[in-house]
């Protein structure tokens, strides 16, 4: 793994915490780590947690919505953790609502939603 | 052309920083977070403020890869707010209005974004023609109340 | 970083050179004024004890302001900014710096809490002191001691502007640090169950308001780890375009978060608009009553509330 993101694995599920100021070099690198442990592991949930990122423009918010959506290709399901509220709030107000993206409290009711998620696609 | 309101009275402290690769957008971002938060800027309006410089230099970054970003100081007389300038001699947006009414861009690249920026300050002011470059001024003022 | 100059009268006040010149005009200060004044110094420096002193006896005389002065050493170092305070009428020099020096002493008795009308039953006292010493000094000619003390009266009321000012501007800022608190007060958010959060709107929202709404909803659910947040507008007379846009984007601020919202006490008539309006609310759950909304909020943490005869085997002790 290059990048500075660090990316863990807990049971069946990747999680990447991101705690630097985003720009192109460490977006890439961490996009690209991201699926390269997905191949590897085999994960089937990935979480984003976003809890140290005071600013979250519109650029970061695609870049988000692109992982999610990249990790969904390889069939790994993607909960962004730890919005903080003024983040939410600019986001709305700018009218950038995210869609299609899922999210959580925390990480607790991130693994949660994960562990749900895996129980339900088992009956499958 | 539109110009910065009339009632802002002069900066007394401004912070200059060139725009000429993309790590400059988190500069420009830091300094005005740091600035509204000595101001003490309530958080909400500091991730508005710093979101908007972040949507706005990358746009210099993206359109003209080269600009100049000014961060000041403002009083009206009664409040103090934080100003942010840019310039750049970039391209010039074509359809000013058209940029300003729209909503985020679904593609990949050309989202000006500029419709949801002016949602998150108190002031906008952009000046715009094509091969002229572009200049955008914004305002936030610190809530009293 | 560099060091951010914060605010000062100075600023709040407007009191630029501009202002600065408007305000000497106004009180008619001239240049022969100023010239009287810097000619009076030696008459100022000869009697600023005796005037300070009988200032002083007025204000501790009356047993109100008496209290602003409790011990010797507070009375010892005022009457010597006092002493200053007179010679500084006759500096000549009107200037900024004049200007801020003034506010200080304006804003120093403004903090220990003077009230106007001591400040100024003192200027009144001030000058009839000052009268009675230029009709000494004049040796009898009424007319020069006349000219000489209205020179001094423009610079008193002059600088009598700049304490008010001060005062004013001291009750603004403390105005509006209660409009501060009135506003928190308005938005208050209930823990209505573990994980459940509960906003009743109350009142005309405007565009000031719902920003401080969503921001203090965003911010409880966040602090609570609320699962739920149920917002009930049945107390807000007016739901047209803006207030439901307002609405639908703290409860989409609310989504993005990781949590749900409820929106209750939608009236009939309310319905009837944001349908017709072609209001986007489908995406989010509704309900008429607030107790329905906090029934499925129930449901959604996963609990429900059942009658206590619901149980078999008896009651508990």
């Amino acid at each position: 793994m290059a990048g500075p993101i660090p990316i863990l694995k807990i049971g069946p599920t990747l999680l990447a915490t991101i705690q630097l100021e985003l720009h192109d070099t460490v977006v890439d690198s961490f996009q690209t780590d991201v699926l390269e442990e997905i191949e590897k592991t085999g994960a089937s949930g990935l979480i984003i947690d976003i809890s140290a990122l005071e600013t979250v423009d519109s650029y970061v918010a695609r870049m988000l919505a692109n992982t999610a959506k990249m990790a969904k290709l390889m069939g790994t399901e993607t909960v962004i953790v730890g919005m903080r509220p003024e983040v939410a709030a600019t986001l709305v107000r700018m009218g950038y609502f995210m869609e299609g993206i899922t999210t959580a409290l925390s990480l607790e009711e991130g693994l949660q939603l994960q562990r749900q998620r895996s129980d339900a696609g088992d009956t499958e | 052309m539109i110009s910065p309101s009339g009632n802002a009275q002069d900066s007394t402290q401004t912070w200059e920083i060139r725009i000429d690769k993309e790590a400059d957008i988190v500069a420009v971002r830091q300094q005005v977070r740091e600035l509204a938060k000595e101001l003490r800027f309530d958080q909400f309006a500091v991730a508005a403020l710093t979101t908007a410089a972040s949507e706005l230099s990358r746009n210099v970054w993206v359109h003209a890869q080269k600009g100049v970003a000014r961060v000041s100081v403002v009083w009206n007389g009664r409040k103090v707010g934080v100003e942010l300038e840019l310039v750049d001699q970039g391209p010039g947006i074509a359809n000013l209005e058209r940029a300003l009414a729209g909503g985020f861009s679904t593609s990949k690249s050309l989202g000006l974004g500029l419709s949801g920026t002016k949602r998150l300050v108190d002031e906008f002011h952009i000046e715009s023609e094509p091969g002229r470059g572009t200049k955008v001024v914004i305002r936030k003022w610190k809530k009293e109340f | 970083m560099q060091q951010v100059r914060h605010p000062d009268y100075m600023e709040i006040l407007k009191l630029n050179d501009e202002e600065l010149h408007r305000r000497l005009a106004f009180f008619e200060v001239t240049e022969e004024d100023v010239a009287r004044l810097t000619g009076l110094k030696s008459f100022a420096e000869r009697w600023t004890h005796d005037i300070t002193e009988g200032l002083y006896e007025l204000i501790m005389g009356q047993p109100e302001s008496r209290a602003f002065f409790p011990d010797q050493a507070t009375l010892a170092r005022v009457k010597k900014l006092q002493n200053a305070y007179f010679l500084g009428l006759f500096s000549g020099k009107y200037d900024l710096n004049y200007v801020r020096d003034r506010l200080r002493v304006g804003m120093a008795h403004e903090r220990i809490g003077m009230p106007p009308k001591l400040y100024l039953g003192a200027y009144r006292r001030y000058l009839a002191l000052i009268h009675a010493r230029l009709l000494e000094h004049f040796k009898g000619n009424a007319s020069e001691a006349a000219k000489a003390l209205e020179s001094i009266r423009k610079v008193i009321f002059f600088d009598m502007a700049l304490a008010i000012d001060t005062y004013i501007a001291a009750y603004l800022e403390t105005m509006t640090r209660h409009q501060a608190a009135i506003r928190e007060l308005s938005t208050p958010v209930i823990k209505v169950h573990d994980r459940i959060l509960l906003l009743p709107i109350v009142g005309t929202v405007d565009t000031q308001r719902a920003h401080q709404i969503m921001d203090t909803v965003l911010l409880q659910v966040v602090e609570q780890q609320a699962k739920v947040m149920i917002l009930d507008i049945a107390g807000v007379p007016v739901v047209d375009t803006k207030v439901a846009d307002h609405i639908l984007k703290t409860t989409a601020a609310v989504q993005l978060l990781g949590a749900q919202t409820i929106l209750t006490g939608i009236s009939a008539s309310v319905a009837r608009t944001v349908v017709q309006l072609g209001l986007e609310i489908t995406r989010m759950y509704t309900r008429s009553k607030l107790s329905e909304g906090i029934e499925l909020a129930l449901t959604i943490v996963g609990k429900k509330i059942t009658s206590k005869q619901d149980h078999t085997g008896g009651e508990r002790n």
